[in-house]
């Protein structure tokens, strides 16, 4: 076994991804998720689908231009990004949410509420909710944390025919990714997920624009959770400053109803 | 005594509830169910269950990985991902068989690379992979009675359908397979041997003229395989000029049902429904190729189509299993007429080295005007399950013909290389992408998964078993290809010919990056 490593991470390389899906198979098993019912002609799952609970994982396809302006095929995986600093576990009341010894963002059904504060904070629309049953809980990735505890790569990883997929510490995926990008003019000089959201757990590299991957661009690179503080911090100052006011407004009201009082007696 | 009865009606006599007691009750029942909802206990990071090769410490290679990409707009293939294991059987053989998988440059271009020969859903273990079904479009047209619906069988059907029925390996049921396909309702049922045959007349006719001119070029590659034609297009497009012109015969036959059949019969070739029994999934890709749209520019209407559908034979099995019909009980019915008769020469196009073997026969008539003797028709250095044969046959006034025979894409990939580096003077090559050529192809019986050459051989054996006894063992003998010939198409490599019975290939260079090798 390994020595626990708090700093895993997936680098994710468009450019040798083929489309095979053997990463959405591998994450059905190990997470024994099941499928949705087949279409009429036999396909089930493929790339017509979306993550649900059940899907944490989906493989995409896009016909783009690349940098020489000629049609190519691209695809994306889809998952949770497992932010540094996630937004989802600032959210939760219940403590369901929490960064577990590997990095990975957990969910731990048994402790969900169900409230979905989660699906509201986090910017990759990620968690998923079990709409079908009737004490329903958050789904999403898991980082495969069972797996990674036990020394092995996440099951996506570990099964990637192409090497698209590489499973290691996030510092030297992205050493490694800004070294594929300084080989290669190819690239877009970006990583994703290296500042995205404060950083995610996550990377991608791509020669097409991350954005007509379908990618959100608008994510901030300072964590969410850091814009919480410019007015949270104003709390103690609302509810002392608030029972001061009320306290304030209480007495004189009483004090006003009693002196009135006093003159409608006299009367 | 009496005190046991009094305890016993006092059994009998209903509990009397408090209401202390039923709200407790309440109380747990609520609680239990509550906590039962949750997922207790549940783990956090799965439990499932993975192929023990990926359970590996991290970073450490495996050799088999994942599995080949499907197109979800690929016309001869399906997947479908709940049956998958990522056992990697798909990939094994699309990468170490047919050399597809892994001998192109990531990134992929724009196109999920596949030649769709189908061997992959020979090989998935949980037939997660299998062909894109046309049975319900046959059946549509069956039950069409203004439509005539018109079935080819390929060669290499007959010797393997009987396995679907429990039957042995290579079980000759052509008669019967006949008599099937009339029970499921078929109009007309004919022989792809036909055009097996006239794919001779005219793929030989093409190769007497390269080896005789001497100016063409040289070796010249068989077309009769959609596999290996994509293959080309792919790889090595620099070779395209040595691929035959000739259609294969499926796509043969489709050109001259909607001419000269329906001419002679007087059918409306609107009416009619060409559907070809094959051993393959590639001819589901090939029928849908753009090329081929030769009815709809004989007759100017853009709906006409050549091919109508494709049944591989699993497709086959199951509508006459569905349809209860017992294949084995069945009597031995004859094919009808015209472009029903077949000889020898078009029955072993079915095997590796079938071509090479009838295109033989019939190009030393066409060199020599003499046939070959007797004992020399069989040319048993081309038979057989090696992956590259050679053979030479020496044609008196024309000298020593050079042939190579090759089956599985590997073997091609081979053979290209040698013609390329001009290391081989051969003058004909046959390759079919699928290891033993069509008896082995992606839409035969999954008898042995994945298949064994056991089956292969039993399969070639059952083939030339009954082209020995043949009366007509040369394509250019067949009596009703001399009448299509005499009455509608001319002469071999005439212009109508020309029109409907060849083809031409498209360099699919700009699709992918091959990988060099050294």
């Amino acid at each position: 076994m390994t020595e626990a490593n708090t700093n895993r991470g997936v680098l994710f390389d468009v450019k040798q991804c083929i489309g095979c899906g053997s990463c959405t198979v591998a994450c059905k098993l190990w997470n024994d998720l099941g499928y949705e019912k087949p279409d009429v002609a036999g396909n089930a799952h493929g790339f017509d689908v979306e993550l649900t609970d059940k899907n944490w994982t989906i493989v995409t396809y896009n016909r783009e231009k690349d940098a020489n302006g000629k049609d190519v095929l691209r695809f994306l995986k889809n998952q949770c990004m497992h932010c540094k600093e996630p937004a989802c576990i600032s959210v939760c009341f219940a403590h369901a949410l929490y960064i577990d010894e590997n990095g990975a963002v957990v969910c731990d059904p048994a402790k969900c509420a169900g409230c979905r504060y989660c699906m509201i904070a986090c910017p990759y629309s990620v968690p998923k909710y079990e709409w079908d049953k009737v004490f329903p809980s958050i789904q999403k990735c898991q980082m495969c944390d069972s797996k990674i505890a036990a020394g092995e790569a996440t099951s996506c990883s570990a099964v990637c025919p192409t090497g698209a997929l590489t499973f290691g510490d996030r510092d030297e995926l992205l050493a490694l990714a800004k070294k594929k990008i300084a080989a290669d003019p190819s690239y877009v000089n970006h990583v994703y997920g290296e500042t995205e959201g404060g950083g995610t757990r996550w990377l991608y590299i791509s020669d097409v624009p991350f954005e007509k991957l379908g990618l959100p661009i608008n994510v901030p690179n300072t964590p969410i959770n850091d814009y919480l503080h410019g007015y949270l911090k104003y709390t103690p100052v609302v509810f002392l400053g608030g029972g001061a006011l009320f306290a304030a407004l209480s007495i004189y009201t009483k004090r006003r109803a009693k002196v009135a009082g006093h003159g409608e007696g006299d009367e | 005594m009496k005190k046991q009865t009094e305890k016993q009606q006092k059994k009998r006599e209903p509990k009397k509830l408090s209401r202390r007691q039923f709200l407790g009750a309440v109380a747990a029942t609520t609680a239990i169910a509550g906590l039962a909802g949750c997922d207790m206990g549940e783990n956090t990071g799965g439990s499932g269950w993975l192929p023990k090769q990926y359970r590996s410490a991290a970073n450490w290679p495996i050799q088999l990985k994942g599995r080949v990409p499907v197109d979800p707009e690929n016309p001869s293939i399906v997947r479908r991902d709940d049956a998958c294991i990522l056992c990697g059987q798909c990939i094994e053989v699309c990468q170490n068989v047919q050399n597809i998988h892994g001998y192109y440059e990531l990134p992929v271009k724009n196109e999920f690379m596949c030649v769709n020969c189908g061997q992959c859903a020979l090989w998935c273990p949980t037939a997660s992979i299998y062909e894109r079904s046309h049975i319900d479009r046959v059946r549509e047209a069956i039950l069409n009675p203004d439509m005539t619906v018109i079935v080819q069988t390929a060669p290499a059907t007959r010797v393997s359908i009987g396995e679907e029925f429990g039957l042995d390996m290579g079980t000759w049921m052509e008669g019967q397979q006949v008599a099937a396909l009339r029970r499921l309702g078929f109009d007309v049922v004919l022989d792809t041997n036909f055009a097996a045959d006239l794919t001779i007349m005219e793929e030989g006719t093409e190769l007497v003229k390269r080896v005789t001119s001497g100016s063409a070029v040289l070796p010249q590659f068989t077309s009769c395989c959609p596999g290996w034609v994509k293959f080309l297009e792919f790889f090595y497009p620099e070779l395209i000029p040595n691929l035959s012109t000739a259609k294969s015969p499926m796509q043969m036959f489709g050109s001259m049902l909607k001419t000269y059949y329906a001419k002679k019969q007087n059918i409306d070739p609107k009416k009619i429904y060409s559907v070809a029994v094959m051993p393959c999934i590639s001819k589901k890709m090939e029928a849908s190729r753009p090329e081929f749209k030769t009815v709809a520019e004989y007759y100017n209407d853009d709906s006409m189509k050549d091919i109508d559908a494709v049944l591989s034979v699993r497709e086959f099995a199951i509508m006459l299993k569905e349809a209860g019909i017992d294949l084995p009980s069945l009597p031995e019915e004859d094919y009808d007429s015209i472009m029903g008769e077949a000889s020898g020469a078009g029955l072993i196009f079915g095997s590796t080295g079938g071509v090479m073997e009838a295109a033989l026969r019939s190009a030393y008539y066409l060199m020599t005007g003499t046939n070959l003797p007797e004992d020399k028709l069989d040319i048993k250095a081309v038979r057989g399950l090696q992956g590259i044969k050679e053979a030479t046959v020496n044609v008196p006034g024309v000298g020593d013909v050079k042939v190579a025979v090759c089956a599985g894409l590997s073997n091609a990939r081979a053979l290209c290389e040698m013609v390329k580096a001009g290391k081989v003077d051969y003058h004909f090559i046959e390759v079919m992408a699928c290891p033993g050529g069509c008896i082995s192809g992606g839409g035969q019986p999954r008898t042995t998964v994945p298949p064994s050459d056991d089956m292969r051989q039993k399969r070639l054996e059952s083939i030339y078993a009954k082209d020995a006894i043949y009366k007509l063992r040369m394509s250019h003998q067949n009596p009703e290809i001399l009448q299509a010939y005499k009455e509608f198409l001319g002469e071999p490599g005439s212009h109508l010919a020309e029109d409907l019975l060849h083809t031409y290939y498209i360099s699919r260079a700009e699709d992918v990056t091959p990988k060099k090798f050294n």
